[in-house]
């Protein structure tokens, strides 16, 4: 069964419909992927996920419960984390402090000063930002700045991970060790954990994916798995016409 | 959902109605009710409302096309109306001509220059930068006032045609300058509408707040637009104040303070809605001048008419929409490596403040200009009064330093916690209650906070203006809050583990010793749980409620802690002074200038309060240098530093938003043996050249071919063959 689902949601801002009907629901266990063209509105279904954004319409479900309404430290308590595409890292904190703020209040063990700097020096070292665990973000490369919100996102216990582009200002070594992490925190039936990645780097997408959205001007076009996905006429024709669309899209977003 | 409008918008007009009403009734004060009378206190209501309305006017436009909410307005007011003074009566120019060169050539200018100067440079600050940095140009145009035009003469600035011409209604009049007034500012309102909608340059003034770069590649130009919409705001502020001088007397203060009111006015308009400000401006002037007219509420509540502002600015917090949490708005400029103090530092640091503090009093550090000897009862007095406002400068750091949140009545906490003292501890002054006063003032500062914590921070640095504005118009002047019914001191000395200290040199001991506590908690508190999650939720609100912590309820937290900081400090600061006086103790003026001086000294830093005890003992110094008289140019000195220095200080948050102290610790840490980090950053940083941001170049002029290069290399993609001219320059 789906852990997360988001249904028939709809957002409007003004006269712009952002999302128009978009439904996706993520497994546990699995890596999801959701791509679409530049605008589809991608982000903005995070931002209805985590509750940053009210929709207009429709319904998201955490593990069978409604949560439409819940706010968005109460949805982070219930398991949701997720990182951003525009870096939101707490840029006057150093790179541990950024990992014990959520340490801190995600952890029962919260008051045992010890445990908590273990768990935010493991989650780092999971990122592999061991050695700039002292340095003030705000100084640090976006590509380490945006590990720094992978491992914050992880210090949080989530059962549903969102990923808003965690490749990009990463180079090919580092995309690929982040996708095997990835691919190892959801084999693990001990993190009961699930996946949901925005991603423009195509060979990354179809390498850790089981399953695909593909969103288009806020509409789910297909679903399905990678190849099922790039077979799709539809697919092909929102990625600009392109045959070969594996790796030959290049997006810089906003 | 009645009429469309939201139920927190109808609850709050219905208990606001419900209120009034009742209100009504207990204080009615029994004149009759005449249509005249009725039509008088009307039509002056609507030009009050009208002078209001100009200001909000002001205030909207540039906020609207800036993003930079003006506290300075009132003050561009108070230095026009001087001006105007000085040009028609004091030099005689015909009343027309002195309005045209102060509101049509000197408001204009003065708004150019903060704009290229200061303002512009704003864009990407920290909220509690643009505020600091226009409440310090209030501060310095009021303190440029009382130092060019001294309080040493009466001043009146005469009606437009006089007060006795004007037109017949019934069965009073209504004189060509209040007529004017009226018809002046809803004409500007309406113009301003059609200038920000219809026209070009509006909505090239609009599109330059939401994304400058955009707008700049579509072709407007920032810098012009901003310029234009400063010169316009300070011609409104100028044009204000030089009507509404004639009617409240030419005060800097008093004609200062009509700003708040100008704030509650644009609050109703949330900020940014032009015709609904103006709304507010008039609903205000009608509910003060028909309160005035028909109520009265009793000898202790005598001016509490004039906090019908205040009230609406409550009214409106709690009525409007919870604010969605921005994404993408983290401040990207904070590209520096910052070290907090740790425990043991803490320590030495403390002790080193006592040691300097024994040293000084006692006469062992001594400075020519003074004597050897150790301090006297002058000296201690104002030593004493200094480090009761540093005190009260700690609440600020974990509030503004840590957490973002702006509090401009940190003498009101500080006042409340003395209230309550004198309350708990009554004539005994046992200094035992003073924990309790601080966690009594803990749910005062969160209950201020509640309303506008979901809102966004530049409501609840309003809302403490107006408690400011409020506690001292309402609550402490009645005498059955700090009682002025005995002779001799209402705050005598503390009494603390068996001593009463009430000689000033043992006392002083009790503040030094009292203030390095602060500092050294505050140093433990920035680096708890806690002190990281106030920084968190100033860096990225986002972020923080994503990763479980609820942002709400962690600022009214923070409120808490700051009130109960100021309220122990309060109870220092009250025995220092012997007596408060609402009039003057609680001057939102101190209050401005005391969060000032914080601000620039530094707010993040836990030592930072120690700043606030330079105004005191300049005073105190000036005075004692003058009593042995030989040193005049340094008393004149002294005494502008004490007026200018506060706003001279804040205004270089513009350029440097660290503030003095962290600039200081930046130079000196590399002194220490132990910071070999500092020496390392320090050397980085000469070694590299900080690289111009690509979003910053090529908008203005195209690209030269360094920033091409540049640019390629950001990109990764520079070529080994260096580029020769004509690359990156289209005309060449």
């Amino acid at each position: 069964m789906a852990i997360l689902e988001a249904e028939n949601v709809v957002m409007r801002f003004g006269g712009v419909v952002a999302l128009d009907d978009a439904s996706v629901d993520v497994d546990p266990g699995l890596v999801t992927g959701l791509i679409g063209p530049n605008g589809a509105g991608k982000t903005t279904l995070f931002n209805v996920v985590t509750g940053l954004l009210p929709p207009t319409s429709g319904r998201v479900k955490f593990d069978g419960v409604d949560i439409t309404r819940a706010g968005v430290a109460k949805r982070s308590q219930m398991g949701i984390a997720r990182t951003f595409q525009k870096l939101e890292a707490f840029n006057t904190l150093s790179a541990f402090d950024n990992v014990r703020v959520a340490v801190e209040k995600n952890h029962r063990t919260k008051w045992k000063h010890q445990r908590v700097n273990d768990v935010a020096h493991e989650m780092l070292g999971k990122v592999g930002l061991d050695d700039v665990a002292d340095v003030t973000v705000g100084t640090l490369p976006t590509g380490s700045a945006r590990l720094v919100e992978l491992a914050r996102a992880l210090a949080c216990r989530p059962r549903v991970l969102l990923l808003d582009e965690p490749s990009s200002g990463l180079n090919e070594e580092e995309t690929s060790s982040i996708g095997q992490l990835l691919l190892e925190l959801v084999a693990d039936k001990n993190n009961d954990l699930a996946v949901l990645l925005v991603e423009h780097d195509m060979s990354f997408v179809m390498g850790v994916c089981a399953r695909i959205h593909v969103l288009d001007f806020g509409k789910i076009i297909a679903v399905g798995t990678p190849i099922e996905v790039q077979a799709d006429t539809a697919v092909r024709a929102a990625y600009l016409g392109s045959d070969e669309f594996r790796g030959a899209y290049v997006g810089v977003d906003e | 959902m009645i009429l469309g409008l939201r139920p927190s918008v109808v609850i709050t007009t219905a208990v606001a109605v419900v209120g009034a009403v009742i209100l009504t009734i207990f204080t009615w004060a029994g004149s009759p009710v005449t249509s005249g009378t009725f039509l008088v206190a009307t039509y002056t209501g609507l030009f009050l409302g009208a002078l209001w309305a100009m200001y909000a006017t002001g205030l909207v436009v540039v906020y609207t096309t800036t993003g930079v909410f003006n506290f300075a307005q009132g003050a561009i007011g108070v230095f026009s109306a001087f001006l105007y003074w000085e040009l028609h009566v004091n030099r005689d120019w015909h009343s027309i001509a002195a309005l045209l060169v102060v509101v049509g050539l000197f408001a204009p200018a003065l708004g150019v220059l903060l704009d290229i100067m200061l303002m512009r440079r704003l864009r990407t600050a920290t909220l509690v930068v643009q505020l600091m940095v226009t409440v310090a140009v209030m501060v310095l145009l009021l303190a440029l006032v009382g130092v060019v035009w001294e309080a040493d003469t009466a001043r009146r600035v005469p009606f437009l045609f006089g007060i006795e011409n004007g037109v017949d209604l019934g069965p009073s009049r209504l004189p060509w300058h209040r007529l004017i007034v009226i018809i002046v500012a809803i004409a500007i309102a309406v113009s301003m509408r059609y200038l920000l909608r219809r026209t070009r340059i509006g909505t090239a003034m609009r599109a330059v707040v939401d994304n400058r770069e955009l707008a700049a590649l579509n072709g407007a130009r920032p810098n012009v637009v901003s310029s234009t919409s400063w010169a316009l705001g300070s011609m409104l502020g100028a044009l204000g104040g030089i009507l509404i001088a004639p009617e409240l007397g030419l005060d800097p203060a008093t004609l200062n303070s009509v700003v708040i009111i100008a704030f509650a006015a644009a609050a109703f308009g949330a900020l940014r809605n032009l015709p609904l400000a103006v709304v507010g401006a008039m609903l205000l002037g009608l509910l003060r001048q028909h309160s005035e007219t028909w109520l009265d509420f009793g000898p202790n509540f005598q001016i509490a008419h004039r906090s019908v502002a205040p009230l609406l600015l409550f009214a409106v917090v709690v009525a409007l929409p919870q604010a969605r949490l921005q994404v993408g708005r983290v401040a990207h400029h904070l590209r520096r490596h910052e070290r907090y103090t740790n425990w043991w530092e803490g320590l030495i640091g403390c002790g080193v403040i006592i040691l300097l503090a024994v040293m000084l009093s006692g006469g062992w550090l001594n400075f020519k200009i003074w004597d050897p000897a150790p301090w006297g009862l002058l000296e201690l007095n104002s030593a004493n009064a200094a480090l009761a406002m540093a005190l009260i400068g700690c609440s600020l750091v974990p509030l503004i330093g840590w957490a973002g949140q702006l509090n401009f009545a940190p003498l009101a906490f500080a006042g409340f916690g003395a209230f309550v003292y004198l309350k708990l501890a009554g004539d005994t002054a046992s200094g035992y209650w003073i924990p309790l006063v601080g966690l009594l003032c803990a749910p005062f500062g969160a209950l201020v906070a509640l309303p506008a914590a979901r809102l966004r921070g530049l409501y609840l640095a309003l809302m403490t203006v107006a408690l400011a504005q409020a506690m001292s118009l309402i609550f402490f002047p009645h005498p059955s809050v700090i009682p002025r019914t005995k002779v001799g001191l209402q705050f005598p000395d503390i009494e603390l583990f068996g001593i009463t200290f009430d000689d000033r040199r043992g006392f002083f001991m009790l503040l030094v010793c009292t203030f390095a506590i602060f500092v050294y908690a505050l140093v433990l508190l920035r680096r708890s749980r806690f002190g990281r999650r106030w920084i968190a939720i100033n860096d990225s609100q986002a972020a923080s409620a994503t990763l479980g912590v609820p942002v709400v309820w962690t600022k009214v937290v923070v409120y808490a802690v700051s009130a109960a900081i100021a309220g122990i400090a309060g109870v220092f600061w009250a025995t220092v002074a012997g007596n408060l006086d609402s009039a003057q103790s609680f001057d939102l003026l101190i209050g401005f200038e005391a969060v000032l001086l914080v601000a620039a000294a530094g707010v993040s830093i836990p030592l930072a309060g120690i700043f606030l005890i330079f105004k005191p003992l300049f005073t105190g110094l000036a005075a004692r240098l003058e009593e042995a008289g030989n040193v005049d140019y340094l008393v004149t000195f002294l005494d502008q530093l004490v007026i200018f220095g506060p706003g001279l200080m804040a205004i270089g948050m513009v350029f440097n938003p660290r503030g003095a102290i962290f600039e200081m610790g930046r130079g000196f840490s590399p002194i220490l043996p132990w910071r070999k980090d500092a020496r390392a950053e320090i050397a980085a940083e000469n070694a590299q050249k900080r690289e111009p941001e690509i979003g910053e170049l090529g908008l203005e002029r195209p690209f030269t071919p360094e920033e091409v290069i540049a640019i390629d290399r950001r990109l990764g993609i520079l070529d080994e063959v260096v580029p020769k001219e004509g690359y990156g320059n289209s005309r060449s």
